[in-house]
Formats: C-alpha cells, sequence, structure tokens
C-alpha cells in the first residue's frame, strides 16, 4: 500500500537518507524511533509537504512523488492534533467532506456517524479550545477518516495523553485499522504503545531505517547496537565483560548463516543473532546489508568480521534466585551474585545485582515472584539465565544514542 | 522590591505623559472660561467642563477643521484598506517562506517603523521629479499636491506596521493546520483562505487599527509632498500646525487632544484584541 524507494531529503543539517519502505495493505505499522531520528519529516514527506531530493513514494501503487498532498488519499494526524480552532467540532470533522463536494444531506449523516462511532457526539457544537487531549484525539481522528483514506498517517497521536487515554485511543485506532482495512502508518516512540497496535514496526535513526520486524523481533532481537540501545533491555554490555563474567574467552565469528529479516528496509543493516553459553560455541560479528531497493538489490548480503560485539539480555528474561537450584536445567546459566539496588516500579521490581566477576546485572522479575521470594539488600543470589534470550548485537555505523 | 521599583517607572512615565495633556486640557479650559459669558453657574466645575467641551464643540464644528477632519478620516480610511491588501500577502509570504535575501527584505519593510517619516516625504516628491516618476503623474495618477498624495503618502509609512503586525500574526498559527487543510483535500491558496485566514482576522483587525492611527497623525512628510492647502491637502494634523503658527493656540491644542483621545481609543483597542489573540 505504501511503497517509498530510496527516498532523501534534505533539511538544513538534516538528512533522510535513502530511506525504503513498504507497507501492505490493511498492515498496521509503526514507526519507532528517538527524538530527531527523521521519523516526523518522513511522514510528511509521505503527506506530500516537501519536494524530495530523490527516491520515489507510491501509495496504492500509484507514484505520488509529485502529487499534491490532496491527491494522496491520506488521512494526517499530527502529534498536536492541529485541529481548526476557529471551527466547532461538527465543521471539523465536516472540513475534508465540504472540499471533496459532498451533498449538504450526506455530509450531514456521515459526521453524524463519524461523531456517534468516536464518542464525540455530545461535542459537536463546541470548539477545540476548551477539548481534553483524549477528546481532541478522537475529532481529529474523525476528522481525518471523513475523507475516507486509504491510508491514515499518524505522528505520535497518543504521546500527550495520560496511560490511560493512551490505551483506550491504541485500542480504538487497532479496532479502526480491523474494521476498515484502512492501512495505519504510525509514528511513536513508546514500546508499549508499539505492542499494543502495531503488526510491524520499523526503528529509524539519524535519517535512516535500520531494522523493520515483528514488534517482538524488535524488542528481543535488535539487529544492531543503535537498536539495542533504543529498545532498552536493561542489560547491554560488550561481549568481553559477558564472557569473563560466565568464564568463555573467545567470540567466534563469523557465522555462515545469518538471521537477519528478510524485508529489512535498509542498505546498513547490522544482524544480530542467538548465543550457544556458556560451553558451546558464542557466534557473533556478522554484518549483514540488505535492502528492497532495486538499487541495491544486486548487493544484498556483504559481510564483515571481527567488529565490536556486545551482549543483550531483556532484564525481564533474568530469574533472581534466593537458593542455588541442585540440578540446574539445561539451557540455562547460572551466576551467582550479591543484591545491591531493590526499585518497586509498581507493576515490576528492578533488581540491581553484581556477579562475582563484578559484572553488573539488571533483573526485572514480576510482582509476585518478588513477593514471594523476600529479596533485601546484600543478599547473595543466583541468576538464571536462559542461553535463547542472550542475544548478541554488533556494533553499527550509527553513532550511539 | 524589585517589582514595586519597575511599577514605579511605570508610575512616573504615565503620569508624565497625563500631566502634559493635562495642561493642555487646562489651557483649552481656561481660554473657554475667558471667552464664554460669565453664569449664575460660575465656580462650579461641572459647569465649567461643560463649557470646555462647548468650546471644543464650537471649534471642531468650524468649516476648516471639518474638512480637515473628514479628509485625514476618508484617506486614513482608505490607507488601511490599501495596506491591508498589501499587508496580508507580504506578512505571509515573510512568514512561511524564507529565500535569500529574506533578511534584507525584512530590513527594508521594517525602515519606515524607524526613519523619521519626513524622508519618505522628501524621497517621494525627488521620485515623482524623476523621468519615471513624472510619466506617472502625466500618464497615470498626480500624486503631488493632491489627495492622493496624501494616502501614498500614509501607505509608504504606516504599511510597515501592518505588515509587522500581520507578519506576527501568521507567525502565531501553525503551519501544520494549513498542511492538514491540505490533506482534506485543500490547494495552498484554499489552505490560506479557509485555516491560516480566518485564524488571523484579530490580528488583522490589529493591524488595520495600527495602519489607522499611523495614518490618521501623519504630518512631516504631507507637509513635503502635498503641503498645507485649506479645504484641499488640509488633514488635521496640518491644522495643528497651522493654527499655532497664526497664534490660535486654543484651537490647535483642542484639535490635538481630539487626535490624542482617537488615538488612546485605538490604543486601548489593539490592546484588548492582541491580548484575546496572546490568549
Amino acid at each position: 500500500m505504501i511503497r517509498v524507494e530510496n527516498l532523501c531529503l534534505s533539511v538544513g543539517t538534516f538528512a533522510l537518507r535513502r530511506v525504503c519502505l513498504d507497507v501492505g495493505p490493511g498492515e498496521y505499522f509503526v514507526l519507532l524511533g528517538p527524538t530527531g531520528s527523521g521519523k516526523t519529516l518522513l511522514l510528511e514527506c509521505l503527506c506530500g509537504l516537501y519536494r524530495l531530493d530523490s527516491g520515489r513514494v507510491a501509495i496504492a501503487g500509484r507514484d505520488v512523488t509529485a502529487a499534491e498532498s490532496r491527491h494522496r488519499q491520506i488521512g494526517f494526524l499530527p502529534q498536536d492534533y492541529a485541529l481548526f480552532p476557529h471551527l466547532t467540532v461538527r465543521e471539523n470533522i465536516a472540513f475534508g467532506l465540504r472540499r471533496a463536494g459532498a451533498d449538504r444531506r450526506q455530509l450531514r449523516q456521515q459526521v453524524e456517524q463519524l461523531m456517534v462511532e468516536l464518542g464525540v457526539a455530545h461535542l459537536a457544537d463546541r470548539r477545540p479550545r476548551g477539548l481534553s487531549g483524549g477528546e481532541k484525539q478522537r475529532v481529529a481522528l474523525a476528522r481525518a477518516l471523513a475523507v475516507r483514506p486509504q491510508v491514515l498517517l499518524l505522528d505520535e497521536p497518543v504521546s500527550a495523553l495520560d496511560e490511560s487515554t493512551r490505551d483506550d485511543i491504541c485500542r480504538l485506532l487497532r479496532q479502526l485499522n480491523r474494521q476498515t482495512g484502512t492501512t495505519v502508518l504510525h509514528v511513536c516512540h513508546n514500546f508499549g504503545e508499539m505492542m499494543l497496535v502495531a503488526d510491524r514496526a520499523a526503528v529509524m535513526a539519524n535519517g535512516r531505517i535500520i531494522q523493520v520486524g515483528t514488534p517482538s523481533e524488535i524488542l528481543r532481537r535488535p539487529a544492531s547496537l543503535t537498536v539495542a540501545q533504543f529498545v532498552q533491555p536493561g542489560n547491554l554490555l560488550p561481549a568481553a565483560k559477558w564472557l569473563a563474567a560466565i568464564g568463555q574467552r573467545k567470540v567466534d565469528s563469523p557465522r555462515a548463516a545469518t538471521s537477519c529479516n528478510a524485508d529489512a528496509s535498509s542498505h546498513g543493516q547490522a544482524a544480530g543473532h542467538d548465543v550457544v553459553m556458556p560451553d558451546a560455541v558464542l557466534r557473533a560479528g556478522d554484518r549483514t546489508h540488505q535492502t528492497c531497493c532495486p538499487a541495491q538489490a544486486s548487493a544484498t548480503r556483504k559481510t564483515h568480521s571481527g567488529q565490536h560485539t556486545w551482549v543483550m539480555i531483556r532484564c525481564e528474561n533474568i530469574r533472581v534466585l534466593t537458593a542455588a537450584p541442585e540440578s540446574p536445567p539445561p539451557g540455562v546459566t547460572i551466576l551467582p551474585g550479591r543484591l545491591v539496588e531493590i526499585t518497586d516500579l509498581g507493576a515490576t521490581v528492578r533488581l540491581r545485582t553484581v556477579v562475582d566477576s563484578g559484572l553488573e546485572l539488571l533483573a526485572a522479575p514480576g510482582k509476585r515472584e518478588y513477593s514471594s521470594d523476600n529479596y533485601f539488600l546484600d543478599q547473595n543470589v543466583f541468576l538464571e539465565i536462559a542461553h535463547k534470550d542472550v542475544h548478541l548485537v554488533a556494533e553499527d555505523g550509527h553513532s550511539p544514542l | 522590591m524589585f517589582a514595586a521599583s519597575t511599577l514605579a517607572f511605570v508610575v512616573l512615565f504615565v503620569i508624565g505623559w497625563l500631566a502634559l495633556f493635562a495642561t493642555d486640557l487646562n489651557y483649552v479650559l481656561a481660554d473657554a472660561y475667558r471667552r464664554m459669558p460669565v453664569g449664575p453657574e460660575d465656580g462650579n466645575p461641572l459647569w465649567l467642563a461643560l463649557r470646555g467641551l462647548a468650546s471644543a464643540a464650537r471649534v471642531l464644528g468650524e468649516r476648516e477643521i471639518l474638512a480637515a477632519l473628514w479628509l485625514s478620516l476618508w484617506t486614513s480610511s482608505l490607507s488601511v484598506i490599501i495596506g491591508l491588501l498589501m499587508a496580508i500577502p507580504i506578512g505571509y509570504a515573510m512568514s512561511r517562506y524564507r529565500f535569500l535575501t529574506h533578511p534584507l527584505a525584512e530590513a527594508i519593510i521594517d525602515l519606515p517603523i524607524i526613519l523619521p517619516p519626513v524622508i519618505v516625504g522628501l524621497s517621494l516628491l525627488v521620485f515623482f521629479q524623476s523621468p519615471v516618476g513624472k510619466w506617472i503623474e502625466n500618464s497615470l495618477v498626480q500624486f503631488v499636491f493632491q489627495r492622493k498624495g496624501i494616502v501614498l503618502c500614509q501607505l509608504m509609512v504606516s504599511a510597515s506596521l501592518g505588515i509587522r503586525a500581520a507578519a506576527l500574526t501568521f507567525d502565531g498559527i501553525d503551519p501544520r493546520l494549513e498542511h492538514v487543510a491540505m490533506t482534506l483535500g485543500c490547494t495552498r491558496a484554499g489552505a490560506f483562505f479557509r485555516v491560516a485566514l480566518p485564524m488571523a482576522v484579530r490580528g488583522l483587525v490589529v493591524a488595520g487599527i495600527l495602519i489607522w492611527t499611523r495614518a490618521f497623525g501623519l504630518f512631516g512628510p504631507l507637509m513635503v509632498f502635498v503641503g498645507a492647502v485649506r479645504f484641499r491637502t488640509e488633514v488635521l494634523p496640518t491644522t495643528i500646525y497651522l493654527e499655532q503658527s497664526v497664534g490660535r493656540l486654543e484651537v490647535a491644542l483642542t484639535v490635538a487632544l481630539f487626535m490624542v483621545l482617537l488615538a488612546a481609543v485605538g490604543l486601548v483597542i489593539v490592546r484588548t484584541i492582541g491580548l484575546r489573540v496572546q490568549k
């Protein structure tokens, strides 16, 4: 439904560099990235608000690179909702329909229906100024949907809302996506938001897309150090330190078969690999270049080895035991250590531990596990880490976040 | 303590100006008192004020002053219309687009705000002595020592204030609103007329009032460019000059106070609307 090929655009000192993206019909696609990574700029390019330096944008199979915004059949919802303050809620929602030349009766029916569907009928004659964030969001959504767009572009649509309203709106967005079949491209920098709505997601950094995959893949199998840093796993450490902690001395590299994403859209993607440990082989260091762009189709894979490698372990995947297990299950490493900090985060507890080699590891057990195990400071504990949860990432060409 | 000190400066400044106007008012009232026959209510402050008002009405009712007032009113109103027609597109372009000579264009637009207005009159006079100016005078419109010249002079001096106010207004309107309008089916021009312009109305009213007050009070360039011919090119500021030069100080002061009153009303409206826009 949305196809972006080699999109390049410079705005001042910032540039989008050879961005490629492919979003399927009816798909809910999330574009993740830290502030200043170029997400909003890319979205505005899709809206037709910039003339591209080079590249091509197609929506629903039609090349819209040079088309005006109004001819792209898109609905755009900017970060601050951009409701027209001089119009009432009803007039805001009817704005696009009026431009499309809908007759008065049909227009009124459609607007009323949308207002009921999105739960803003009681606000019809109010102006945006007095509405709450959630109400504004619903009105802006109704306005964007009124023109029946093929593609809905949402720029951080729930970032300014409180947590409960954010969840409600995310559910509503997902429901609308399923009901209407509208393709959605949603920009955000919150993993919870991504997990709630996304079929697939992409991570952007420094004007490039550096990983495309399912939300789970992005969180648990980041393809590069930049992505790993962005997804905040809790434990991201140089492989050498990890090897010292588990008593292993060597990183074997490279691995013959890499497990990069088949549809990764950046030509500078670093692949991540699972690690078998501690007594088996630890593999890392591959760097795979893969692209969907025709320009690079012939050069889909190049491998370099010997670069700096990092180990990522999500903190929720580390179990903290108060007694050493008599016979550890296969595929699991047990590291003895000491509890140095306990932070109650509500739903979870964050336990900072120092293992015997001096390595600091963060664990986040569930609240029930925490209360039953009765942890206390300076307690001797045993960290149980499954081999499948240890993930290696290679340093990429991007600067650390 | 700091707040009190700053407020003291405000009070001193305001009192200074009020004292100046009060002296003028006292002069006008004293003159009215001298001229009017002494009545039974002599000494009553209300009666004195009524006498002053009657005297002011008499002065403002004089034929030549009424003619100057009318000329001032219609020329400055026409300047507002033409000024806004210029200020809206220029202000919008200056706010939305950045081009190579943007700083230079901004400086030229702001120049008339900073320069002594008499320079504008002098420049216009010299321009219309040039071949291009003479051709305009002979083939298109005559400006020098004509009423149309009053409007031209007023425009040249006051349009900059309007442009600056319009540009600031459009700066305050998020361009994203227009972007959204464009995704909803508007052309760029459509987005301007349906979103930016309706939202800018209050700011443009302020721009209009600024142009009007500036044009209404213009004197120096008019003396140079159109002269001060009674019943022809005499506007209220010129009247003040002419009246005081023939020794009718009380008339000059009455007209001056009338202009102060009009300017004060205009500024209060600007402040009120301006504050509402900010909210």
